[in-house]
């Protein structure tokens, strides 16, 4: 149901004056009327408490208007027929003769190769979702409309080119038309609104856009965790009824269902989300299972199993803690309402929901909406060490609960931990910022950023950027932390000093994965600062958060004193604090 | 036709929040600075949205007051649009 204008100029208009501003462009040649209206309106709904402002361009300049957008944190470049040719709008009246067909080619070919090379150089500072015309293309050729001619095709294929060419570049997102085609399936082109203001789409179609558009442009963060039930879930049957050779995942026992939701959830777990499994079963006949009929989904993929009989909202929050993240960031898929209501109950956070066993149409739009909670624009290679290393914490965990307090410093020297640093800022690090934008715990104060925002700060020359590596004998970890910061107070010669002095590094942003706790890698990082940097003093942009405990524990531990707003460590201070170095800590020229 | 009028009511509302509900009725767009021709636009496709109508470029142009788009609704000028006909 897409939301219609009444509603929409009503969410705009609601937004409290004093939210903080989110500058968004919206870049196409039409009149943007409506579509910016819908946009703002989508906007306020995904980030509550921003208020969306939403710059546009000129009439019938959409390469222009690509070269002078300044000062926005992304923006959505609407492509339609017009722009690649004016003869392929309706406002303009160059001919629709066949001898012109080719020249119409010629022409848009040069468009294409113009707007690659504009939406490329915005797409350096800004992130941008490029959508590609979605009006229906106007009679030009000679054909009946139900044949595809040659000219449409052609034209088509020089639009998938540059569509193709332009998903490679990082920080751009192509708008998908079957996902457009789901949300807009009615009339799109309004002749009466291009003729009389310039604008060509229906208030539904511009509305399905807007929503599409508002989902990409700022890239919300995916979920992290799936927790599912096993039983009509993972697979067809009961398995304490039917036994291990009952259960079933196939078209001959009409449960292919099941193995299409397995085979997504294997995806998933190879692209870095976290999958457990909370099942109220036999837990041997759980391995049984398992190990003899060989699922889709491996058991390698699967950390925690959860299975006994107890409560399932116990099973998740013990899942929980093990993933070391919050019921927001999880969903859970049962064929059991009262299993449903009983997690929602005491994880109110949680996405609860229902597997539908007996319809496979329902089933299959729940593999879709999995898809969409759990999609990233990219694979890093930390996604694909996120489980083994949670299982290796885990097992990290129990050793040191073995060792004896005093001995705790010398089990880490046995561990063969191993730092990496890298301070290089460009190209823009994805994995770095998508941690910054994920952190919960170990985080200095909270601060989320844009990709705009993110790249601005860093290019400045005084910002200093650290990201952080790790791996000991239990795995590697990937890159687990980023400390960010500026030097502070330019004197006179060019050294960056403070007032005494001496050199001062301002902390801005610190986060550090919940994986790579218990290590002791927080006291090297700021080891590395104090030598790295020959600073005497670290500043700290801290603000306490619901959920910065640990970075909260940590400062009081190394400072010896409460934190708070822009507290400092001196050089002096944090030796006498410190443990003494267990890791190997090298620089890297790489990120 | 108080129906009609209380609908379109809440449309100018919509368009010109910045109006006290009880000046609707008398505001036409002479006598508000707010209703340029954008607004304009966007007034009449919250009409159209609300009334379910398509309305002629020709008869856009006439449609400058409350009452003048008050008597157009009222005078039979409710049919369906092509969209809803679908």
């Amino acid at each position: 149901m897409t939301m219609k204008l009444a509603e929409a100029l009503k969410v705009v208009q609601s937004v409290p004056s004093h939210a903080l501003p989110l500058q968004v462009a919206l870049l196409c040649g039409f009149t943007p009327l409506h579509l910016e209206t819908f946009l703002r309106a989508h906007l306020c709904k995904l980030f509550p408490g921003r208020s969306p402002n939403v710059q546009t361009g000129l009439y019938g300049d959409l390469i222009g208007n690509l070269h002078r957008v300044a000062g926005i944190s992304a923006a959505a470049v609407v492509i339609e027929w017009p722009d690649l040719d004016p003869r392929l709008g309706l406002r303009r009246l160059g001919g629709w003769e066949p001898s012109q067909l080719q020249d119409i080619l010629s022409e848009v070919n040069r468009s294409c190769d113009l707007l690659q090379s504009s939406v490329a150089a915005l797409a350096r500072n800004t992130p941008l979702v490029v959508c590609f015309p979605t009006l229906p293309l106007v009679p030009v050729s000679f054909s009946p409309l139900a044949r595809a001619s040659e000219f449409t095709l052609e034209l088509r294929s020089r639009i998938a080119s540059l569509s193709a060419a332009l998903s490679h570049l990082s920080g751009v997102r192509i708008v998908d038309p079957q996902r457009l085609d789901a949300l807009s399936s009615s009339r799109r082109l309004d002749v009466n609104s291009d003729l009389s203001a310039g604008f060509p789409y229906t208030l539904s179609h511009a509305s399905a856009l807007a929503e599409v558009l508002a989902g990409l442009v700022l890239n919300p963060q995916p979920k992290k965790g799936l927790i599912t039930d096993l039983d009509d879930t993972l697979w067809r049957g009961i398995l304490g009824e039917v036994g291990v050779k009952g259960i079933s995942w196939d078209l001959d026992n009409h449960s292919q269902i099941h193995a299409l939701y397995q085979q997504l959830l294997h995806s998933l777990a190879a692209s870095g989300t976290l999958i457990a499994v909370a099942s109220k079963n036999d837990r041997s006949l759980v391995e049984e299972a398992f190990a003899a009929r060989d699922p889709i989904l491996r058991e390698a993929d699967i950390f925690p199993f959860e299975v006994h009989w107890g409560a399932k909202s116990e099973s998740v929050a013990r899942i929980l803690g093990a993933w070391n993240i919050s019921a927001e960031d999880v969903v859970c898929v049962d064929d059991s309402p009262m299993d449903l209501a009983e997690i929602k109950a005491a994880h109110p956070g949680a996405e609860c929901v229902l597997f539908p066993r007996e319809n496979p149409q329902a089933a299959y739009d729940l593999l879709e909406r999995l898809r969409d909670w759990f999609g990233k624009d990219k694979i890093s290679q930390e996604d694909g060490l996120r489980a083994a290393s949670l299982r290796a914490n885990a097992e990290l965990q129990h050793d040191i609960k073995q060792e004896s307090p005093g001995a705790v410093g010398d089990f880490f020297r046995q561990i063969d931990g191993k730092l990496t640093l890298s301070s290089q800022k460009q190209p823009l690090d994805s994995r770095s910022l998508e941690l910054v934008n994920k952190t919960n715990q170990f985080n200095l104060n909270g601060r989320r950023f844009q990709e705009a925002e993110w790249q601005n700060w860093l290019n400045a020359p005084d910002a200093v950027f650290v990201a952080v590596s790790y791996r000991d004998k239990y795995g590697p970890l990937g890159k687990i932390a980023v400390i960010a910061g500026d030097l502070l107070n330019v004197s006179v010669n060019g050294v960056n000093t403070d007032s005494s002095g001496k050199r001062r590094l301002r902390i801005r942003t610190w986060v550090m994965s919940c994986r790579a706790f218990s290590r002791l890698i927080e006291y090297e990082c700021v080891r590395w600062l104090f030598a790295k940097l020959d600073v005497e003093e670290l500043e700290f942009d801290f603000l306490p958060t619901a959920r910065n405990t640990p970075m909260q524990n940590f400062l009081q531990q190394v400072r010896n004193a409460p934190p708070k707003p822009h507290c400092r460590l001196s050089r002096a201070q944090f030796l006498q604090s410190c443990p003494t170095s267990s890791h190997v800590v090298e620089e890297s020229p790489n990120g | 036709m108080a129906e009609i009028e209380s609908r379109l009511i809440n449309c100018f509302a919509t368009a010109f929040p910045e109006l006290d509900p009880q000046e609707i009725p008398s505001v036409s767009m002479g006598s508000l600075a707010s209703w340029d021709s954008l607004a304009g636009i966007t007034l009449l496709s919250l009409i159209e949205e609300e009334f379910s109508i398509s309305i002629s470029p020709d008869d856009a142009a006439s449609l400058v007051s409350f009452e003048l788009i008050l008597h157009y609704l009222q005078k039979d000028n409710l049919r369906v649009s092509p969209e809803d006909s679908k």
